[in-house]
Formats: C-alpha cells, sequence, structure tokens
C-alpha cells in the first residue's frame, strides 16, 4: 500500500538560518506518528507547512498516491488534512457553528450538518457548553470542540499541534482520551507533542526532529 | 432677532413638524447613506486585500489610504465640479447639482475611510482565524468573510465613521450639490446658507439634528466597541 503521504525532501529557511531541512518524511495510512524536540526545533512549522497555511520548498510530495509539485499544499489536499492549533481558535459565533464550519465549506448543506454536528458534540462531550460563548471557554473545552471540528470532516491526516500543552487535570485527561479514540479508530495524526502520556499511547510511532532533521526513532 | 428668540425658533420648527425642515434632514439622510452603501461593499474589499495581500506599491497605498481621510472635502467637491462640469469629460451625464452628484462625492469621500478602518481591523485581528478557516477547507471568499465576520465591530466602527464624515462634511455637497432647495439642500449646506443670510432658526434646529445624529453615531460607535471589547 502507497503512503497516506510523502515528500522526498522538505526546507524551510528564515533568513539566512534553516529551520527544516527533512531528507524525507512517510507517513502510512492509519498510524499516529509523534513529533518531538526542543522548543523552537520546527514541529509547530512542519505542521504548518503540510496543513498548506505556510510556504516551504518541498520535493518529491505525494498525497494519497498523487504526486503534487509545488511549493504549497494545495487545496484539494487540505481538504483531507487538517491542522489543530496548539491554541486552537474558536470563532465568535456558536460552539455548533464551529463545528459544521468545515463540513459548510465542503458545501454540505444544513440538514445533512445537522446530525453529523450532534454526534461530534456528543463524541468530544460538549453538549453542556452549546450555548456558551466560544471566548468563554476554557483552554481545555475550546482544544476538545477543535478536536470535534477536525473529527466531524474525517479528514485522511489530522495534524495536531502540542494537543495538551498548557492542560492539566482533567482537562488534559480529556484531551487524551479523544486523541487516543482518534488513534484507536485507525486515523492517520501527526502529533507535535512532549506529553509522555500520548507519545506512549499504544501504536504511536515516533519522529524526533532535532537540527532541521527528522529521525524516526 | 436675539439668540434666544431663534433658538425658540428653532425648536418651534423642529417640534412643529416644519416640512421644509425635515425635508432637508430627509436629503442628508438619503445621500449620506446611499453614498456609504456605494462605498461599502469596494472600501471592505480593498482594505481586506490590503491588510491580507503582499505586493508592490502596497505601503504606498496604505499611505495615500490614511491620507485621504483627511483629504479636504471641498477638494474633492472641486475636482468632482471640474470633471462633471458641462465643460468636464463627464459634462455630457449632467450629473452637476443633482442628488447623484452629491451621492457619488461621499461615497468618494466615505470610501478610504472603510479602506482605512477594515485594514487595521484585519491586520490587528487574530491570524489564527484566517488559518483556522483555510485549514478547515474554506476557499479564498469563505475565508475572507470568516475573517470579516471575526472583525466585525471594527469594520463597523468603520461604517459608522464614514457615516458621520458623509452626513456632517459641506465643502464637496455645496460645491457639486448647488444647495438647491428641496432637491440638493441639505443639513451642512442649509445651515451655511441660512447663517449667511442672518437666519438662525433653521440654521440652529438643523445643527441640532445634525449633533444629535453625530451623539448617536458616537453612542453606537461606543456600544459597538465594548461589545466588541467584551469577546
Amino acid at each position: 500500500m502507497s503512503p497516506l503521504l510523502k515528500l522526498d525532501h522538505l526546507r524551510k529557511s528564515f533568513g539566512e538560518r534553516c529551520l527544516l531541512d527533512l531528507d524525507g518524511l512517510k507517513i502510512e495510512v492509519g498510524h499516529a506518528y509523534a513529533v518531538t524536540g526542543d522548543n523552537g526545533a520546527g514541529k509547530t512549522t512542519l505542521l504548518r507547512i503540510l496543513a498548506g497555511i505556510e510556504p516551504g520548498e518541498i520535493a518529491g510530495f505525494e498525497f494519497r498516491g498523487l504526486p503534487l509539485t509545488h511549493g504549497r499544499v494545495p487545496e484539494h489536499a487540505r481538504h483531507d488534512i487538517v491542522y489543530v492549533h496548539q491554541h486552537p481558535y474558536l470563532f465568535h459565533t456558536s460552539v455548533a457553528h464551529n463545528i459544521g464550519y468545515g463540513l459548510a465549506a465542503r458545501g454540505i448543506d444544513a440538514a445533512a450538518r445537522g446530525p453529523l454536528v450532534e454526534e461530534a458534540i456528543a463524541w468530544a462531550g460538549v453538549d453542556h457548553l452549546r450555548g456558551v460563548a466560544p471566548a468563554k471557554l476554557s483552554g481545555g473545552e475550546k482544544q476538545r470542540v477543535a478536536l470535534a471540528r477536525a473529527r466531524v470532516l474525517k479528514p485522511h491526516l489530522f495534524l495536531l499541534d502540542e494537543p495538551t500543552a498548557n492542560l492539566d487535570g482533567e482537562a488534559r485527561g480529556q484531551a487524551i482520551a479523544l486523541i487516543r479514540q482518534l488513534v484507536g479508530d485507525n486515523g492517520s495524526l501527526l502529533i507535535a507533542c512532549h506529553d509522555r502520556e500520548l507519545i506512549e499511547l499504544p501504536g504511536m510511532r515516533r519522529f524526533h526532529l532535532a537540527g532541521g532533521k527528522l529521525v524516526e526513532t | 432677532m436675539s439668540l434666544l428668540d431663534a433658538t425658540g425658533a428653532a425648536f418651534r420648527l423642529l417640534f412643529g413638524g416644519d416640512a421644509e425642515l425635515w425635508g432637508i434632514v430627509f436629503i442628508s439622510l438619503k445621500v449620506a447613506l446611499l453614498g456609504l452603501a456605494i462605498a461599502a461593499l469596494p472600501g471592505i474589499l480593498a482594505g481586506y486585500l490590503l491588510a491580507m495581500k503582499r505586493f508592490r506599491g502596497r505601503r504606498a497605498l496604505v499611505v495615500l489610504t490614511q491620507s485621504l481621510i483627511a483629504f479636504p472635502t471641498v477638494v474633492v467637491g472641486l475636482v468632482l465640479y471640474m470633471l462633471l462640469s458641462r465643460q468636464g469629460p463627464f459634462g455630457s451625464l449632467a450629473l452637476l447639482f443633482t442628488q447623484n452628484a452629491m451621492i457619488l462625492g461621499q461615497a468618494i469621500l466615505v470610501f478610504p475611510i472603510l479602506v482605512a478602518y477594515t485594514l487595521s481591523a484585519v491586520q490587528g485581528a487574530d491570524s489564527r482565524a484566517h488559518e483556522t478557516a483555510v485549514s478547515l477547507g474554506a476557499g479564498p471568499l469563505r475565508a475572507a468573510l470568516t475573517t470579516l465576520n471575526e472583525t466585525r465591530f471594527a469594520v463597523l466602527a468603520g461604517v459608522i465613521n464614514g457615516f458621520g464624515r458623509a452626513i456632517s462634511e459641506v465643502g464637496c455637497a455645496l460645491m457639486i450639490g448647488g444647495n438647491i432647495a428641496g432637491l440638493t439642500r441639505n443639513i451642512t449646506t442649509a445651515i451655511a446658507l441660512e447663517t449667511s443670510k442672518g437666519e438662525f432658526a433653521q440654521g440652529i434646529a438643523l445643527g441640532a439634528v445634525l449633533v444629535v445624529l453625530a451623539f448617536g453615531v458616537n453612542l453606537v460607535m461606543a456600544m459597538l466597541q465594548g461589545e466588541g471589547g467584551m469577546k
């Protein structure tokens, strides 16, 4: 089976400073990968480039077997890849609207969106938050809504940026439980993280990013 | 007539339902609101694109926009007068001294305000708003509308400020409207005329309406900013 995502080379520089100089990356379908590395190693930048929201020099890029020659991941591939910020941004509308946003962007009408959004709300355990303004949610609650918003799209690849950073106690446990489900459902995930509990989830493969190079450990 | 007598007469005009006076107020509102409506879409779009896109000459356009906010209204009126006068390149349109000319003038005056407010709003917005929209699959139009919706209070402040400029300017309206009674005489041109004739009552009454409108606009702006600040 061909990999979900493959690239031969990825380079990203900021001025004279080369942050990323990857000699290859391969993500298999149905596998979860943790990307570890020091702060500033380029984990977030790598995810942002793969999400198509930041340009990078990429060679030999293939997604779902389709070769793409470009500097930025194109729109049709971005529909299959969802990036979740370390501190997720929720639109100033409602929890349900946030979760249904990507479905609406894909042209799914309101009647068809309803049940999918309801299922996602139930999955993330945020039903009691539907009347709360998104800006008033706690960090953990925002993370759960963001995970539901990503999952409802059934993307081929989740890119999660430090999903448990700045969360502790119950909020962290709830976020890990949801990610554990994504991994258990044979989702393909690339997770930038430091959290040992996430790194040691069953089936998790590991990359380490240092000096601009990515090494599978 | 003493100032006190004139003020008393002004209130009688205001509350006595004087048709001429309220006709002038109606013309002012109509011209300002239509000018604003015409400028709104291109102004907000231009502001958004200036905030989001990087291209040669962008900085010059930003400086130009900010300079145009303070551009003297009478100069805009002068330029439009020359363009629309019988000898001008657009003289055949017969727009000079019509409400349409005034609407055009006010749209031009309001445009840079809308551009500058939208530019500032979008530049000041959380960059994750646009990124999140794109990451969730939004195309350029949906991502733009989402970003503008996230900054709606700041963008609306520009719309309200633009209305304030349109309703209160006198130079452009006077030059290209011609202050024709019942047609192009609005609040500000009427005040200027009545005062020059020594007839203060109508001027005071119209001035009071203008002040109430200005306070109202600022009140709405303060409420919107308060609402936005609560996010």
